[in-house]
């Protein structure tokens, strides 16, 4: 797993520097009161000016103390642990502050989804063919096809402007440090109803469909019709029987979803003002802020080895088949 | 057995989650009636007149957040927005455009117009009670040519060549020779306390998210990611503000802004010109709550040609192709006529603006017989000139900017009519800059200049600005051009100041290097509840006068239904 990170980090930060430009070529580059003599200086403080396998070098170094370093674009703001001045003043890191919210929005999300979808996987499967069947593909398609932004904006202005019912934007309200408990759970919620539900409902094609394949393949296997032979209740047949099966490749669907789920929506994001890992990311790219990104780049590619790592290990505790495989082996 | 039942009760708690959102949903909505008919009586107030008051908060909001509020490092315009209320500067710019004292209470200077002194008010403090005094504004200076510091901004401050407090309320600076600009530049330094970072590193000093100054506001909290807030400073050296509560809310999306608008969230944006000249005017709900102001900015538009390029070295065919441009067309068709043309790199108006000098009229006739005598003829009667058996063709480079691209696409057509075949590509910023700017790797750009009040464009025009990096990147090489930018610096005097750049801009206009496209209006929205606001706004702005803006008690938020 380790040479797999190494060779990651190299092709990205590579393939990064390969980009025109460095974190001087940002709005203040083209303002005439700015000078080239300046701009000099700053890609020497940053070694900017070196080779880029030597910047690579240097790099690996501080990584290998788990040093993230401190971006370059955001007064030098740490990237990932928090440090503390000498008068106790804390600065926290870019990631540090971005990652809890893309992540309770994307768990809070991928729930939605799959607490939505395995109930609607099931009826289409039972219903295959049938009106219900039809009206779920219908309602999942439409939600695939309409781009999550135009969605957004138009329940943002329908929720928000038209009714008030909703806030349009944001994380928290203006006044949110002078609530109660309860009023910060309702302003939570209220803040959060959107940004979650919408991209839930978009992403709902996907593991409907999965789950009702999973169901129809099971349905038409030797042992549900001996369960149905041998006379028990339709409700057991499909529950106890095929389902028990039929979510067995859901553990790869959220396994391979561990990745994403640090990744977070850029359009999403920036629709909604939620200072998220997405619009982090973006905004680093842009500006060539390079230990952002490539900050970013190793914690998601880690965590998409240990999501794999993750995913195998569940299947073969789930699966006598896998496991036994596994043994023999 | 066991498991159907698990999963089946497990449902259940589901659905009643479900059910219980829809119910919230319900609450919810049943909550916003009040708040509609709060707005109806909102909406009959607003026209009433009300006394000046203090009190209240202001909401806007802004697309990028600032990455630290010392200005001269962070560098960004995010950045300067917050942190000028903050902080202060010696010099600042009156209603009118004209210098006046800010923390300098007059300044002097010397007979041979090297040396300017500045006298600072007495009595002045910092929010946190300490004196401000000479030291500070020394140490400030001394931070922002270190090396260390990495300014963006440094080079107009490393031209002192001595800077002097021979009291606590003096601070004199010597230039090697008299610079013009040197009072502008004064305008633009904020002052930092000495006391609170000294030997401290700038970029990494927890005083760049907490930073303590002396003007108006100073910073009560910054929720990163969300807003930052600030309050009123009652040790402030300018006198009070009207308005209790600055926030600036960080919303990315401009259509989420205007979303907030709408919806009384926020109390200003700044508009584009589709929001401002064709969405709120067809919104009554929306006129009835929002004035609109637009002002011109200092700023244009500008297509660039690549001077060492041929055929642009020949100002016939310059000429040509601004006759060419219809740049009403432009105006009309891209800023539905929120633009003006001009004739000059200067804002229209002010001192510096040469009102005798016209733009180049649209005259297609009169480009075809310029090109024509520049040896360019459609010999193969394809629509397009050519020269040497070459057709007449170049691309225009700009970067990833709507109106921009808009306005290269109105160029293409017009010179195509003139027979020049026109590509146009558009390039992400970091990109556009380093691989193409810097490089001198183009031919033709549409670009826009931001510029400052003070006249002086050395860093622009003259001819020894030409090295990657650097903004002369048209390669503009005229010894007049060079001769009058070098005198307009040594220059203090504003009246003969005013006839060398008008001499400047007539020069520029006649030999055409750039053609300018226009200058847009800055556009705002603020709500009607905010008071005090001039109009039409003097040349310094709308904003010249925000700290007496007012907001009166019936008019202002509930702050506790504030979302």
């Amino acid at each position: 797993m380790i040479p797999l990170l190494i060779g990651i980090s190299l092709i990205s930060f590579f393939i990064m520097h390969l980009a025109p430009g460095d974190i001087t070529s940002n709005e203040a580059a083209f303002n005439p009161k700015t000078s080239e003599e300046s701009r000099q200086k700053l890609r020497e403080m940053y070694n900017l000016d070196k080779p880029v396998i030597v910047q690579y070098g240097l790099w690996m170094k501080r990584m290998t103390t788990l040093d993230f370093g401190n971006s370059f674009a955001s007064h030098q703001k740490p990237v990932f642990w928090q440090t503390a001045d000498k008068d106790g003043n804390i600065t926290k890191g870019m990631i540090q502050e971005a990652l809890p919210i893309t992540l309770m929005i994307n768990i809070l999300g991928l729930m939605i989804t799959l607490a939505l979808a395995v109930p609607l996987g099931i009826i289409a499967a039972r219903k295959y063919g049938f009106w219900q069947d039809k009206s779920i593909t219908l309602f999942n398609f439409i939600g695939f096809s309409i781009p999550g932004f135009w969605l957004s904006l138009l329940l943002m202005y329908w929720l928000g402007v038209v009714n008030n019912w909703l806030p349009i934007s944001g994380l928290h309200s203006l006044n949110y440090e002078s609530l109660d408990t309860w009023s910060k759970l309702k302003d939570g919620f209220s803040h959060l109803l959107l940004p979650v539900i919408i991209p839930s409902v978009t992403g709902l094609a996907g593991i409907t469909l999965f789950v009702k394949n999973g169901m129809l393949d099971v349905f038409h296997q030797d042992y549900i019709t001996t369960a149905r032979a041998k006379g028990l209740s339709e409700h057991k047949v499909v529950y106890t029987h095929a389902l028990r099966n039929a979510l067995l490749p859901l553990i790869t669907i959220v396994g391979l979803s561990i990745p994403s789920l640090i990744g977070g929506s850029v359009i999403a994001e920036t629709i909604f003002a939620i200072p998220g890992m997405g619009k982090l990311f973006f905004d680093s790219v842009m500006m060539r802020d390079f230990p952002v990104v490539m900050g970013i780049l190793t914690i998601g590619s880690a965590l998409t080895l240990i999501g794999n790592l993750i995913a195998d290990i569940a299947y073969a505790w789930a699966d006598p088949r896998v496991r036994r495989g596994v043994v023999r082996d | 057995m066991k498991n159907f039942a698990f999963l089946n009760n497990k449902l259940l708690k589901r659905n009643a989650k479900v059910s219980s959102t829809f119910l919230l949903l319900f609450l919810l909505s049943s909550c916003g009636k009040p708040a509609q008919d709060a707005t109806k009586s909102l909406l009959e107030n607003l026209n009433k007149t009300y006394p000046s008051q203090s009190g209240g908060t202001f909401i806007d909001a802004t697309i990028g957040e600032p990455s630290g509020l010392i200005y001269m490092v962070a560098g960004e315009s995010a950045a300067g927005a917050i942190s000028s209320n903050i902080f202060n500067k010696l010099l600042k710019y009156d209603k009118n455009l004209d210098l006046e004292g800010e923390l300098a209470e007059n300044w002097k200077i010397s007979a041979d117009q090297k040396t300017i002194t500045f006298k600072l008010k007495p009595n002045l403090k910092w929010a946190d009670g300490k004196p401000l005094t000479s030291a500070d504004v020394l140490w400030t200076w001394q931070a922002v040519i270190d090396e260390k510091t990495g300014s963006p901004y440094a080079s107009d401050y490393q031209l002192v060549k001595k800077a002097e407090t021979p009291d606590a309320l003096t601070f004199s600076v010597t230039y090697e020779q008299a610079y013009a600009p040197a009072l502008d530049s004064w305008s633009g330094l904020q002052i930092l306390p000495k006391h609170l970072l000294v030997n401290q590193d700038l970029h990494t000093s927890a005083f760049t998210r907490k930073p303590v100054g002396s003007s108006y506001y100073q910073l009560d909290r910054w929720t990163h990611g969300e807003n930052i807030k600030l309050s009123r400073n009652p040790r402030s050296v300018l006198g009070q503000a009207k308005i209790d509560n600055l926030v600036t809310r960080i919303i990315p999306d401009s259509s989420a802004q205007f979303l907030e608008l709408m919806a009384d969230n926020i109390d200003s944006m700044g508009l584009d010109p589709i929001k401002y000249a064709r969405i709120i005017p067809a919104r009554p709900e929306l006129q009835q709550k929002l004035a609109l102001y637009k002002e011109l900015g200092s700023g244009y538009t500008y297509m660039g040609f690549n001077l060492k390029h041929q055929p642009f070295d020949d100002v016939r065919v310059r000429h040509a192709i601004n006759y060419a441009i219809d740049k009403q067309e432009i105006i009309d068709g891209v800023y539905l006529g929120l633009g003006i043309d001009i004739a000059s790199p200067y804002k229209p108006g002010t001192r510096w603006s040469n009102p005798n000098l016209k733009p180049y009229p649209y005259d297609p006739a009169k480009a075809k017989a310029l090109l024509k005598a520049a040896g360019f003829v459609d010999s193969n009667n394809d629509g397009i000139l050519e020269r040497d058996g070459k057709p007449f063709s170049f691309e225009i480079l700009t970067n990833q900017n709507k109106e921009r691209e808009k306005s290269a696409v109105l160029i293409q057509h017009r010179l195509k009519d003139v027979g020049i075949q026109v590509n146009i590509r558009a390039i992400e910023w970091a990109s556009f800059i380093s691989r193409f700017i810097k490089t001198g790797d183009f031919e033709v750009v549409v670009l826009g200049w931001g510029l400052g009040l003070d006249p002086d464009q050395y860093n622009i025009w003259h001819s020894s600005q030409q090295a990657p990096g650097q903004f002369n990147f048209i390669g503009y090489n005229n010894p007049t051009i060079d001769k009058l930018l070098e005198q307009g610096r040594l220059e203090l005097n504003p009246d003969k100041r005013m006839k060398i750049y008008h001499e400047f801009a007539q020069t520029l206009l006649e030999d055409s290097p750039i053609v300018y496209l226009s200058a847009g209006y800055g556009l705002t929205a603020i709500h009607k509840r905010v008071k005090g606001i001039d109009a039409p706004a003097p040349p310094a702005g709308v904003g010249w006068n925000s700290y007496d803006w007012y907001i009166p008690e019936p008019l202002r938020r509930n702050e506790i239904a504030a979302k």
